[in-house]
């Protein structure tokens, strides 16, 4: 099958071609390709089913944030459940399966639960199965069992080998972006002990993604020639697919490599995963930020996805989700997508700004202060409907959407000691707070610095001030766009289900119920509806919640507050948590294995005395048979041992145990 | 969690085993003091959300004890000091 959707540019390796299957259809990709840009390549939207009402899904993000396009990873010992299809490398014969479908992923039998819906709102388990108490663990237990979860377990041995290991450094920079680039750079460039770790298999993070100069060249070559700088200098390691997944004490943080995840089998001698535990003397957080959708009408259709993830797939990727593209977005940087989209020759047949006024953008229709009320298409978008500015509607038909609520920065291991976000209406998104772990520093777009001139900056004076640093490198130019942005967080219109979570099918009318019985703390909110509560942690969804419960209780978003996170920031196998000892069982030996009268048998020929021995359980069946009744002997002992304290004077509270004993 | 030895500088908390208060140095003359005095030694413990002062064995290190003040709350470090030193100071050892 040829790939229909790839377009030219991005940083794939065109030369060579890689084959693979998605539910037993071959399908072919390059080097550089994920699993979910491989797909989208050869047009393949539809990628798994959503965890409660199974409804059709595709690829939302492009990256770890990824809370739909689910997918079971390899074959036999190897396969993996829950795989995310945007951050899994593509290589040579990787098979892949959708998962929680049956028996097809175009036609799924639980797809019921969605015409169902009315009776699945949130609670519905906690309302619904109160009666007959009984009825509980014999009847609604296993079957809910059954239909939960995604995908499934392999139930043979892995039969890869997961290593633990232990790293020291000056300066541990998570996250290969500008700011970390930079950080890293004027670290490494004064002598210090530098490790920089991103969970990308390409250095560069968003750079790679967009079209920006950064100095003289693009920010994605920008990004090539400063990793390979880093690289020359002896000081700095770098980790690439490397995630930093928590902050603990004293500056000691968990990282997760996998170094053969991008392999079909790990190289001779390599582990596929190792943990790593890291000892810094400072770190910094350069997680760039996750951008957000915004809730309205059937916002969940395969080919709706994340406006910069739109982007990111025709830039980094050379894919177009979709012929005919249209954009819905509150922020301007909604418009880069419409304008880098049209540059590639892809058809971008509408913005639609829900911002009032202001310039237009040439070329391109752009419809202000206009919202997108609903969707169709069953297994992909076909057509959305819009609702102008002067409330007249409009069908367009389209095969992808891209939506740009704004974007939010990574704080997630900056939370992890507990420290709340904070509220920055600037950017309509949550910084980080104050008293983060000790010696953590935030850089970029993690720290609300939108621009990549301020990711730049704030890189490096990170660096600066965390070593007190004189000599520094040049800052490159770059763009400097303040984040031009009015908050829309969904579309009031209609009565049908806007998605807010998609992992874990929350809904604006889940968060309208939570309000109605009054679960309006967020920490409420979250239980009640599970929002935020699946394996992504809501880094998609959960402020789009609560910015919702604001709206409904009529709070501002700062007294509403967030939630916040903890470790693992993105999911970890338990192979790595395991360690290189996966392969030994822990040895259980009964009284009568082998261990004692391994003991014995060392005894008897130093002549140990009958008593020696006596202590030692016996092995012949007699003798096990006469064991029995002292064994239930001892479980009566305690019975007689509290006849007996209650026969003797009442004991002194304070020695309890002696006075019984004495007695 | 890292613990800045006196003698072997900083250490990883796992080769340490964990006793609790420091309180246990200051343990009552068992010729004078009475039952009260020794249940408290041996029972009570004070729980602070905060600064407290605890026993750690560095098991797989020197063999020594230490005295850690740590904040409960932040576990935040603050003064390690070798046990020996502390009792001493308390006037308990030669």
């Amino acid at each position: 099958m040829t790939q229909s959707h790839r377009i030219e540019g991005g940083q794939i390796d065109r030369s060579k071609t890689l084959r693979f299957t998605f539910d037993g259809i071959p399908y072919q990709g390059h080097p550089g390709d994920t699993l979910a840009s491989a797909l989208l390549a050869n047009g393949v939207r539809l990628m798994g089913r959503s965890f409660k009402y199974h409804r059709p899904r595709g690829p939302l993000s492009a990256g770890s944030e990824e809370p739909n396009a689910l997918v079971e990873l390899r074959s036999g010992g190897r396969q993996e459940p829950n795989t995310r299809a945007t951050v899994a490398e593509l290589y040579e014969g990787l098979t892949a399966s959708s998962q929680n479908r049956w028996p097809s992923l175009r036609f799924d039998a639980m797809g019921i639960n969605d015409k169902l819906s009315t009776f699945f709102a949130a609670g519905f388990y906690y309302k619904t199965f109160m009666w007959p108490k009984s009825f509980w663990e014999k009847l609604y237990e296993p079957i809910i069992r059954r239909a939960a979860g995604l995908g499934s377990v392999t139930r043979e041995e892995d039969p890869d080998a997961y290593d633990k290991g232990f790293l020291h450094c000056d300066l541990l920079v998570i996250g290969a972006g500008p700011a970390g680039l930079m950080a890293a750079l004027t670290a490494g460039q004064a002598g210090k002990r530098v490790i920089l770790a991103d969970e990308d298999f390409r250095m560069g993070g968003r750079l790679n993604a967009e079209t920006f100069a950064v100095g003289d060249s693009q920010g994605a070559d920008w990004a090539t020639a400063t990793v390979a700088e880093l690289a020359s200098l002896p000081n700095v390691r770098l980790m690439t697919r490397t995630t930093v997944v928590g902050a603990f004490d004293h500056g000691i943080y968990s990282a997760v490599e996998r170094v053969s995840d991008h392999l079909p089998t790990p190289a001779k001698g390599k582990p596929r995963q190792v943990l790593w535990r890291i000892y810094t003397g400072k770190a910094i957080l350069a997680g760039g930020a996750t951008e957000r959708p915004i809730a309205f009408e059937n916002n969940d259709r395969p080919g709706i996805m994340l406006s910069g993830a739109l982007r990111a797939y025709a830039n980094r990727w050379g894919v177009k989700a979709g012929e005919r593209v249209a954009v819905f977005t509150n922020n301007d940087d909604g418009l880069r997508t419409a304008i880098d989209l049209q540059a590639k020759g892809i058809d971008v047949v509408a913005v639609i700004d829900s911002r009032d006024g202001g310039d237009l953008l040439p070329g391109i229709r752009h419809l202000r202060g206009a919202d997108v009320i609903d969707t169709s298409g069953k297994l992909g978008l076909t057509s959305i409907t819009v609702r102008q500015g002067n409330g007249r509607s409009e069908t367009i038909a389209l095969n992808a959407l891209g939506i740009s609520g704004g974007w939010n920065p990574n704080v997630n291991i900056h939370s992890h000691h507990r420290s709340r976000p904070v509220y920055d209406p600037t950017i309509a998104a949550f910084v980080p707070g104050q008293d983060g772990p000790p010696g953590l520093l935030v850089a970029g777009a993690a720290a609300g610095q939108m621009s990549t001139h301020a990711a730049l900056k704030t890189g490096r004076d990170a660096a600066i001030a965390a070593f007190d640093l004189t000599t520094v490198p040049d800052l490159p130019q770059a763009e400097d766009a303040p984040v031009k942005i009015t908050p829309l967080w969904h579309v009031a219109h209609g009565k049908g289900r806007a998605w807010i979570d998609q992992q874990n099918d929350v809904t604006v009318k889940d968060v309208q119920l939570a309000k109605q019985e009054n679960f309006t703390s967020v920490e409420h909110l979250k239980r009640y509806t599970t929002l935020g509560m699946a394996t992504d942690q809501g880094k998609t969804g959960n402020v789009i919640g609560l910015a919702v419960m604001a709206e409904l209780t009529g709070r501002s978003i700062p007294e509403t507050g967030t939630t916040i996170y903890r470790p693992p920031y993105t999911p970890v196998a338990l192979g790595p948590i395991t360690g290189p000892g996966n392969r030994a069982r822990p040895l259980s030996r009964s009284a009568t294995g082998s261990a004692p009268n391994g003991f014995r048998n060392r005894a008897k020929p130093n002549g140990g005395s009958p008593s020696t021995v006596r202590f030692l359980p016996q092995e012949s069946p007699s003798a096990s048979a006469t064991s029995r009744p002292s064994a239930r002997s001892t479980s009566k002992a305690p019975t007689r041992a509290l006849s007996l304290t209650g026969s003797t004077p009442t004991p002194s509270p304070r020695f309890p145990s002696a006075n019984a004993a004495t007695a | 969690m890292i613990i800045h030895h006196p003698i072997l500088g900083p250490r990883d908390a796992q080769e340490f085993v964990y006793l609790g208060d420091a309180s246990l140095i200051d343990r009552p003359d068992g010729m004078t003091a009475g039952v009260d005095a020794f249940h408290d030694y041996l029972y009570n413990r004070t729980n602070p959300a905060g600064e407290h002062q605890e026993l750690w064995y560095h098991e797989q290190g020197d063999r020594s004890w230490l005295v850690v003040t740590r904040n409960t709350v932040t576990h935040e470090i603050t003064k390690v000091e070798l046990a020996r030193d502390v009792a001493r100071a308390r006037g308990r050892t030669k």
